[in-house]
């Protein structure tokens, strides 16, 4: 087992480290550079911006700057952000973690929702309310994540003025409010984020498993199970659901990719300061060092993500503990 | 300590009386501003700010030595209000101006504002390590020296009509005692930078990227207390984030509407809108040299008479009024009315399609195998019309001028492209035609870098259209160099009729900000080139305020967590 996490180990960092190197080619390739805006502006002369690349040494050639950004990196060093004006290490250490929080909400939240929807569907399969919820699943599994973020925005914060429109806490009045009132005002501004990313990622959990709990259902320890005169809602809890639930482990693991990403846009839409907001815009400004600290960050924590699916698969499955 | 942040809120809630005080003029004084923004200032000094957010909120915190007037008028020191200096006199030979610095002047940390700071301010703007944009803006100031520490005097290498201009409105003044000791290469990383410490009417309280950034009102000011106790930029980089903050109440303030906005803000009886005149125009732009070889004219556009066809094959005002609805005029030309050197009746190429048709058969240019665009030695009248994507009002104009030149017989790419790239491209020449926009300053001198030879020539140059010109560049100059404002007026309208006429651009929308507020805020006049220029002066009657209008005034200011770290 310790030799196998091991190696998941090593290969992860091999993957990152071939993302990093990716995206760090293509931000530099792409046109522009961090300073577009001043660039742009006819009152700056041409030594001036010479000296301000020089002074982030984007005048050295392209291989020259990844070795210095690698030794950097060695170091423990993501770089500087352009946009920020302060470490990349400290624009992220903000930022993820109101990303974590929200895929880790997003995560729980759609696993289970989209499972109890399933098992509702199973349980009265072929009924109309089985058709409607594989209707309204659908509907939401083939929603854009950004429509969806602003259809909620404008239906619970302007039509039904239920939530806050955006960002993570209340700007004028946080800081005068007592721990509850904080923790209130957190969650509220929480609440429609994660809600949106877990109506999106529920309904293909739902899906996903409604199919995997109809493949047990006519195994053979389920008939036993019925034989013995275990009523249908234990059955479908009590066995069928315990063993529907090893594919559903591996797409947790699938998740953690679509959930980074559709965060990106909720992040955006909802101006929650996460990890996508800081990313997206850095992208906009050409902010290089901050765009690759971004993609190493997102890289380990998808495949941290995916290691995490196995293991957790390992212990479910006995069969696979023993290899 | 939450519980006693607690306990003053909770006074402030009970007794609006509490926070509102009666100021001299009879109007409250208290109250929070929130403004809805689309992003982060990009830094807080002045000297290398680029970005709307940093130059408003910079405004506030940092004074200069005197304000310009709401006329935009920049001869001499007409118009001009005291700032930091509370008197001023013209050398003898008008070479010199001696600014008196105002004793009451303090720094947001209680030190006196000095001669010195002024002299230690321009002494760092125009350094080259600083890599300030606006070193380029003061080349006619030979030095700045301070005979005594209330006195700091101006040095001219010539006389000019824009002198004071240059002296007061291009550099904010800049503590020396925060600054001296930070490496000019540094200070874009700095402690300072994110803490900064001004003199204006509102010193800084926090920033939170892409979140807030706050100010407090510095009630003991030199120039008065504010009325407004707090203002607050509530940053959401979606625009329909920002709007719908605006309409749900959760901010006071949207700087920017677009058309289909202000119908919106109908619908609220508690919302109001304002427009202004404002200082940025659009324009669709001819290369008019050839982009695989910039040594030769551009194969379509290096035709004036094909050039001013197009033009005529333009129905500006329908497009305008399409794209913009009430929000916008056809442009004049590189120019906005809220210059008083522009005449607002400079004579315009006139919408006439027929015409338009007219002149491109007499080029040669016909369409020779009735597929509705026209040719000239096998060559198509095609070009590609580059515009930014991130702008929905510019790629709305690019398609419907597309159209319009449809009917003209041209056939128009457009060529949606990221702003970074759309950069590139044109500091590169690389482009057929661009719609591009301007956001001029108070000085209508930048019409030089932007359609002058020089900016056509210089490879850092904004001309990018490589429009040259000998009468409009020498008519410009005149109007830049004379002292009589009707002088002024008549030299540019001639430089302005001379480039219309040339048409190396389809002037096309002069864009009238128009900006959504609540109406408990009662707003002072909005200054074309700055709406927030008289924040000072909004207020919040006392009996409209709501709870955040009395939340109190945070008075510290929290070290950031990178202090001491330096930028590479």
């Amino acid at each position: 087992m310790i030799r196998y996490l091991g190696a998941r180990l090593v290969q992860a960092a091999v993957i990152v480290a071939i993302v990093a190197t990716i995206s760090f080619a293509l931000i530099h390739i792409a046109p522009g550079d961090p300073f577009s805006a001043v660039m742009d502006n006819p009152n700056v002369s041409e030594r001036v911006r010479a000296t301000l690349r020089a002074q982030y040494g984007l005048d050295r050639p392209l291989p020259e700057q990844f070795v210095r950004y690698v030794g950097q990196l060695a170091r423990g060093d993501l770089g500087w952000s352009f946009s920020h004006d302060r470490p990349v290490s400290e624009v992220l250490a903000t930022a993820v973690p109101n990303t974590l929080l929200l895929m880790v909400i997003a995560l729980a939240g759609s696993f289970a929702l989209g499972i109890l929807i399933a098992l509702i569907q199973v349980a009265r399969r072929g009924s109309a309310v089985d058709h409607a919820l594989s209707g309204i699943s659908l509907f939401f599994y083939s929603m854009p994540d950004f429509w969806l973020g602003i259809l909620a925005l404008l239906t619970f914060t302007y039509w039904l003025p239920i939530f806050p429109v955006g960002g993570a806490v209340d700007p004028v009045m946080h800081e005068y409010m007592g721990l509850g009132g904080r923790i209130v005002d957190r969650l509220r501004h929480l609440a429609l984020p994660a809600l949106t990313l877990i109506v999106l990622a529920s309904a293909g959990v739902a899906r996903y498993q409604r199919a995997a709990l109809l493949d047990v259902l006519p195994a053979d320890y389920i008939r036993t199970a019925r034989l013995k005169g275990l009523t249908e809602r234990e059955i479908l809890r009590r066995h069928a659901l315990r063993n529907a639930l090893l594919p559903i482990i591996s797409l947790l693991g699938l998740s953690f990719p679509a959930l980074l990403t559709g965060a990106f846009f909720i992040e955006k839409i909802f101006a929650w300061p996460g990890m996508g907001l800081a990313v997206v815009n850095a992208i906009g400004t050409r902010d290089y060092p901050l765009v690759v600290g971004g993609v190493i960050i997102g890289s380990i924590m998808v495949t941290l993500g995916s290691l995490l699916a196995d293991l957790l698969y390992a212990w479910a499955d006995p069969r696979l503990r023993a290899h | 300590m939450a519980a006693l942040k607690r306990a003053r809120l909770l006074c402030l809630l009970i007794s609006v009386a509490c926070t509102g005080t009666e100021s001299p003029s009879g109007k409250a004084t208290g109250g929070t501003l929130v403004i809805s923004t689309g992003g982060d200032p990009d830094i807080l000094i002045p000297a290398l700010l680029s970005s709307v957010q940093a130059g408003q909120i910079t405004d506030l915190i940092y004074d200069r030595l005197a304000m310009i007037g709401d006329s935009l008028s920049i001869v001499n020191d007409a118009g001009f209000t005291p700032q930091l200096a509370d008197r001023w006199t013209w050398g003898a030979d008008s070479l010199s101006i001696a600014f008196h610095i105002n004793p009451r002047a303090k720094w947001h940390d209680g030190k006196p504002v000095r001669s010195s700071d002024v002299r230690f301010t321009f002494q760092s703007t125009t350094d080259s390590t600083l890599g300030s944009g606006t070193r380029p803006l003061v080349t006619n100031i030979d030095s700045v020296t301070t005979p005594d520490s209330a006195t700091a005097v101006f040095w001219f290498h010539a006389r000019s009509p824009q002198q004071f201009y240059d002296a007061t409105f291009q550099m904010p003044i800049m503590p020396e005692h925060v600054w001296r000791g930070i490496a000019l290469s540094a200070w874009r990383g700095s402690e300072p930078a994110k803490h900064p410490i001004g003199s204006g009417q509102y010193r800084f309280v926090r920033w939170v990227p892409l979140a807030v950034v706050e100010l407090a009102a510095d009630t003991g000011n030199y120039r008065g207390s504010p009325k407004l106790s707090r203002v607050i930029w509530n940053i959401a980089p979606d625009f329909n984030a920002a709007i719908t903050r605006f309409l749900a109440g959760e901010t006071d303030f949207f700087e920017q509407l677009r058309p289909e906005n202000v119908a919106e803000v109908a619908k609220h009886p508690e919302l109001r809108t304002k427009q202004y005149r404002g200082l940025s125009y659009a324009f669709a732009q001819f290369n008019l040299r050839d982009p695989a070889n910039v040594a030769r004219p551009h194969p379509i556009f290096g035709n004036r008479e094909l050039r001013r066809a197009l033009t005529m094959a333009t129905d500006r005002t329908t497009l305008v009024r399409s794209v913009y609805d009430s929000l916008a005029l056809p442009a004049l030309g590189p120019t906005v009315r809220a210059y008083p050197t522009t005449d607002p009746n400079l004579a315009q190429i006139p919408f006439d399609l027929p015409r338009a048709r007219q002149i491109l058969d007499s080029l040669g240019w016909r369409d020779a195998n009735g597929d509705g665009i026209r040719e000239r030695n096998g060559r198509p009248l095609q070009f590609s019309l580059a515009v930014t994507g991130t702008s929905r009002a510019r790629v709305r104009l690019a398609v419907l001028l597309q159209e319009q030149l449809r009917q003209a017989g041209a056939k128009v790419d457009v060529e949606q492209l990221g702003f970074p790239v759309l950069i590139e491209r044109l500091r590169k020449r690389a482009f057929d035609a661009t719609i591009g926009q301007w956001n001029t300053q108070p000085s209508p001198g930048s019409v030089r870098g932007s359609w002058g030879t020089g900016g056509s020539r210089s490879t850092s140059g904004t001309n990018y259209g490589a429009y040259e010109s000998p009468v409009f560049d020498a008519n410009v100059d005149s109007a830049l160099a004379s002292f009589d404002q009707s002088a002024r007026r008549a030299y540019f309208t001639k430089a302005y009729e001379t480039i219309i006429q040339d048409a190396p651009a389809i002037w096309l929308a002069e864009i009238l900000p128009t900006v959504g507020y609540h109406s408990r805020l009662q707003l002072a006049p909005l200054r074309s080139d700055a709406y927030w220029a008289h924040i000072a002066d909004w207020w919040i009657p006392a009996d409209k305020r709501i709870p955040r209008d009395n939340a109190p005034t945070a008075t510290s200011v929290a070290p950031s967590e990178s202090a001491g770290k330096k930028a590479p």
